[in-house]
Parts: structure tokens; C-alpha cells; sequence
């Protein structure tokens, strides 16, 4: 439960494409969240609510982003 | 000629932050070229500071500015950026002009090098390797650079660009030349005929296009349709011969003598054979370690960045090896640590002209490592390292490395 008292959602995890430029870094430490286009690189996030034991990874390549094009947010709780 | 973009004299600099300091000039005895660097930090100079040499430039030490340097193109430009100053420059696409208009080529050669494409060559990339280290696994002793990581990168410049094979020696010529010769005739002369070989190749796979990239490069057409301008693609086949040979090579070399060197090194990677993610770890810890490229801008106009004066066409360097011991940043900085979690190194360097070419350069050092380990047992430096040359300068190295196992 949130301070609000409202229902916490998922934790989720969002790429600015503006920032990214394509290192890779995030796909080569959790392929299984994220991965890059064929067109010019850039992330493409295939499971942004990612399941609760990748969160480590998924956090570790948030940190490694070179571009600190990653974040991660707590996904809206259904109807709050 | 009239020198427009030639640095302004230092009056805007004040005297402390004047160093004498030739990144050029590695002094008798050293064998890393980028302690000349790494002893500036140690010395304690600013961290933004100017140097007389080399046509005057300055230098940024801490990570935070390098990484700005290299974002903020309003006011760190890529254009006309030699050190010392030469111009007219051919204006090398894409790296060479600022965004809106490095898209252009950017996104002509972006496709060809994501991690995607990259995977689609590592049959190819594999083959070259296991042939040119079978060459001389059997002979107990090679010499590294010449036998392996000069040849390996060219080999590859040859088939990314539809070249046969057989053309190895006569491209290894031209690069050798323009990455060592010191004779300004030379190097003259030397510039003269790789364009006119990339101006043959061009106008070959414009009559007769294949897949390559030279054919993808000479066939594709500008945002209105029209055919690139023919210089803008040799000074693309340019740039591509020019970033993707000698910064392999000497990080390879280095890598090399580390393992060489490091017997545990050697057995973290054997051991991890089988566990491609956490070698490609240690792999990017290697390249934060290893960054050979110093990286060039000019100042766009006159102003003021964090409280230092900057004048127009003041030139500045990007040394990445600096920014990947910055403390601020990484913990233990000096340490090699393969199995470094937090790892945001600038090798590549960062912002829109990311080298395009990470993925390949570093599938090259994986798969080379990896096929290299699966065919020669614990391997060590000969001792007989006689002419062996150290160069600093924008990528920084040194030749002639005798290995033997
Ligand atoms: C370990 C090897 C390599 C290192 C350390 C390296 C380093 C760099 C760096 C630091 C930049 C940024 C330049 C700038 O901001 O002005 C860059 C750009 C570039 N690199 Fe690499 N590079 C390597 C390998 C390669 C390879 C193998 C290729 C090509 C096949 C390549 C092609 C390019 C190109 C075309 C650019 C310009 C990109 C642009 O301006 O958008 N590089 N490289
Ligand atoms: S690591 Fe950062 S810059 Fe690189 S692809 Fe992932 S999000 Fe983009």
C-alpha cells in the first residue's frame, strides 16, 4: 500500500529515446526485458512490467545505460 | 589559404590553467601511452585545462565534462576538429558534421552495424579468426600485432566492403602507412591513393552493386532522393577505414598483453568459455580499461563554460581513457575488476556520434579472445620485445609485441 493508501502497481521500466543512442548495454545484461531495433539500434523494451525476480538485473541495467536513457517507475495500480 | 579555424592565442586563458603537455610525445621508457594521461590527474592540473601544444587545446579530465563535451554539440562541435589544425579537413561523414545533418550518414550506416546485423556476422567474423590464429597455433610463438591484430580488423574491412580477400597485404600497406608513417610525404601520398582506391571501389559497386556496405553506401539516396554527393561518400568509406582498423588493433594489442601478463586473467576468461554473458562482462571491463581513443572537438563560439572563458574555434580533447578512472563515477577506478557490475565507460564515447561501430569492434575482441583461448594453452610475452614502439597522439598504442606460448 502506497502512503495514499491507494494500491501499488507493478514496478516498470521506461527508455527516453531521445537519450538513447543505441549502446546495447541494457540488452546485454537483461536480454529478457530489453532489446535494440534494426534500424538504428535504439531500445526496445519487450516486457516494460517485468516480472519481480528480473528486477535486479533489470536495475543493474538501468545503471549501466551510458546515456541514463532508463528509469524505472511504478506502473499506475488498475483504476487508481 | 587563410587558417579560419586556427585557434585563437591563449590571451583568454588564465596562466593557471596553462599546462605544458604533448599528447604526442610519450617520454623514453614508458610502455602504456595512456599513463601520460593518467599522470596528469596524479600530478593534480585542472581539470579543464589549456596546453601550448600542438596548435593549443584544451583537455577535459573529469567525466561529467567529457561526457558533456561529447553531448553538447551547440557548443563542442566535430567539425573541423584536426589537432594540430589542418585545414581545409575532409569533412568525414557522419562523424564529422554536427547533428541536424550527421543523420544523414548516420542513419545510412546505423542499420548495418545495430547489434542485430552485428549477430548476423559472426559466422564470418569466427572464420577469419580461427584462420589466422590456426596460421600459428602450432608454432609455439607469434608476433601479435603483425600476425593478428592488424590483420584481423582489415580482414574484415574486406568483407564488410564486398573486397576480395587476396587484397589483405595491399590494404595492410595503405593503414600501416596512414596510422604510422611520421613523413608528411609520404602521408601525403599515402591519403592520395586510399582515395583513389575507395573512388575505384565506389564507382565498381555503383555499376554493380552487391550487399556490402560500399555497395549500400554509393546505391542509397539523400533525404530528397538525389544521390549523395560523391565527396560525402568517399569521406564515408574514408572514416570507416579510419575508425575501424587501428582502434581494434590497439585495443586488442592491449587486451593481449594484459592476458599476457595476467595469468588469472587468462583463467577467468578460459573458465567463462562457456558463459558468453558473464565473459562479455569481463570483455566490457577490458574496454573501460582499454580506451585508446582521444576524441577532438571545436568550440562553436565564444562563451563561457563552467567558468571557464572558451573562444571560437578553440580546440578541445576528449580523453576517454581519463574519464573511465574518474572516481566519481567508478569504484576503484584502477582496479581491474572482470566481474565490475556498474560499468558506464565512454570507450565508445556517448551522445549522437556514439561510435556506430561498438558492436562490431566488440563482437571482433570477443570472438577473438574466445577462439584464441580454445586454441593456444597459457600464453606469456617473449622476452626478447626488441622494437617495440609506443605512439600517443588520438589513438594511442604501441607496436611489435612477441608472444609465445
Ligand atoms: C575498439 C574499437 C573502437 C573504438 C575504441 C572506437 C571509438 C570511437 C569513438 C570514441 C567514437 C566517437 C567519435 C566522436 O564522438 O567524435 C567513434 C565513432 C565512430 N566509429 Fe568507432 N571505435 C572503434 C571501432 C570502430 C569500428 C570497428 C568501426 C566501423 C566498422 C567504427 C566506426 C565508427 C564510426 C563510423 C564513427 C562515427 C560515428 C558518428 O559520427 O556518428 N569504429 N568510435
Ligand atoms: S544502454 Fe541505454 S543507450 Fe544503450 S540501448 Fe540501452 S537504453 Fe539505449
Amino acid at each position: 500500500m502506497s502512503i495514499d493508501g491507494q494500491p501499488q502497481g507493478p514496478l516498470m521500466v521506461v527508455a527516453n529515446l531521445e537519450l538513447c543512442q543505441g549502446h546495447a548495454r541494457c540488452e546485454d545484461l537483461c536480454p529478457q526485458v530489453f532489446s535494440t531495433d534494426a534500424v538504428e539500434g535504439k531500445v526496445v523494451i519487450v516486457h516494460p512490467v517485468f516480472p519481480p525476480e528480473l528486477e535486479d538485473k533489470v536495475r543493474l541495467a538501468v545503471r549501466n545505460c551510458p546515456e541514463g536513457a532508463l528509469r524505472i517507475a511504478r506502473q499506475k495500480a488498475a483504476g487508481a | 589559404m587563410t587558417l579560419h579555424f586556427q585557434p585563437s592565442p591563449p590571451d583568454h586563458v588564465p596562466a593557471d590553467r596553462i599546462v605544458d603537455f604533448d599528447f604526442f610525445h610519450i617520454p623514453e621508457g614508458v610502455t602504456d601511452p595512456a599513463e601520460i594521461w593518467h599522470d596528469l590527474v596524479r600530478r593534480g592540473v585542472p581539470k579543464i585545462f589549456y596546453t601550448p601544444r600542438n596548435g593549443g587545446h584544451w583537455v577535459f579530465l573529469n567525466y561529467a565534462d567529457i561526457v558533456e563535451g561529447y553531448r553538447d554539440y551547440s557548443i563542442f562541435s566535430t567539425y573541423q576538429t584536426p589537432i594540430p589544425p589542418i585545414e581545409p579537413f575532409p569533412v568525414v561523414q557522419p562523424q564529422g558534421v554536427d547533428p541536424p545533418e550527421h543523420k544523414v550518414f548516420r542513419s545510412l550506416l546505423a542499420p548495418m552495424f545495430t547489434p542485430i546485423a552485428v549477430r548476423g556476422m559472426t559466422d564470418e567474423i569466427q572464420r577469419r579468426a580461427i584462420a589466422l590464429i590456426e596460421s600459428f597455433a602450432d608454432k609455439g610463438e607469434c608476433d601479435f600485432i603483425g600476425q593478428y591484430a592488424e590483420r584481423f580488423p582489415t580482414a574484415l574491412f574486406l568483407y564488410l566492403f564486398g573486397l576480395p580477400e587476396s587484397r589483405l597485404d595491399e590494404f595492410l600497406d595503405l593503414a600501416n602507412m596512414f596510422f604510422r608513417s611520421t613523413d608528411p610525404e609520404a602521408r601525403a601520398k599515402n591519403i592520395v591513393e586510399i582515395y583513389a582506391v575507395l573512388d575505384k571501389l565506389f564507382r565498381e559497386k555503383q555499376d554493380n552493386p552487391g550487399t556490402d556496405i560500399a555497395s549500400v553506401i554509393v546505391t542509397s539516396r539523400d533525404p530528397q532522393g538525389a544521390p549523395h554527393d560523391w565527396t560525402d561518400i568517399l569521406n564515408c568509406g574514408f572514416l570507416l577505414f579510419v575508425a575501424g582498423l587501428d582502434t581494434v588493433t590497439n585495443t586488442m594489442a592491449y587486451i593481449w598483453r594484459y592476458l599476457a601478463t595476467t595469468p588469472a586473467a587468462q583463467q577467468h576468461f578460459r573458465d567463462r568459455l562457456d558463459d558468453p554473458d558473464a565473459f562479455l562482462l569481463a570483455v566490457e571491463e577490458l574496454m573501460r580499461i582499454n580506451a585508446v581513443s582521444n576524441i577532438y572537438r571545436r568550440v562553436t563560439h565564444d562563451c563561457e563554460y563552467k567558468g571557464v572563458q572558451f573562444r571560437q574555434n578553440d580546440r578541445v580533447i576528449l580523453p576517454n581513457t581519463v574519464a573511465n578512472r574518474d572516481p566519481k563515477v567508478f569504484e576503484n577506478p584502477d582496479m581491474i575488476d572482470l566481474d565490475r557490475a556498474v560499468n558506464v565507460h565512454v570507450t565508445f564515447g556517448v551522445g549522437p556520434h556514439r561510435c556506430v561501430g561498438s558492436h562490431l569492434a566488440k563482437r571482433q575482441v570477443m570472438v577473438s579472445m574466445q577462439e584464441w583461448l580454445k586454441r593456444i594453452p597459457a600464453f606469456e610475452l617473449s622476452p626478447d620485445q626488441s622494437g617495440q614502439t609506443v605512439f600517443g597522439g588520438s589513438v594511442m598504442g604501441f607496436s611489435g609485441m612477441k608472444l609465445r606460448w
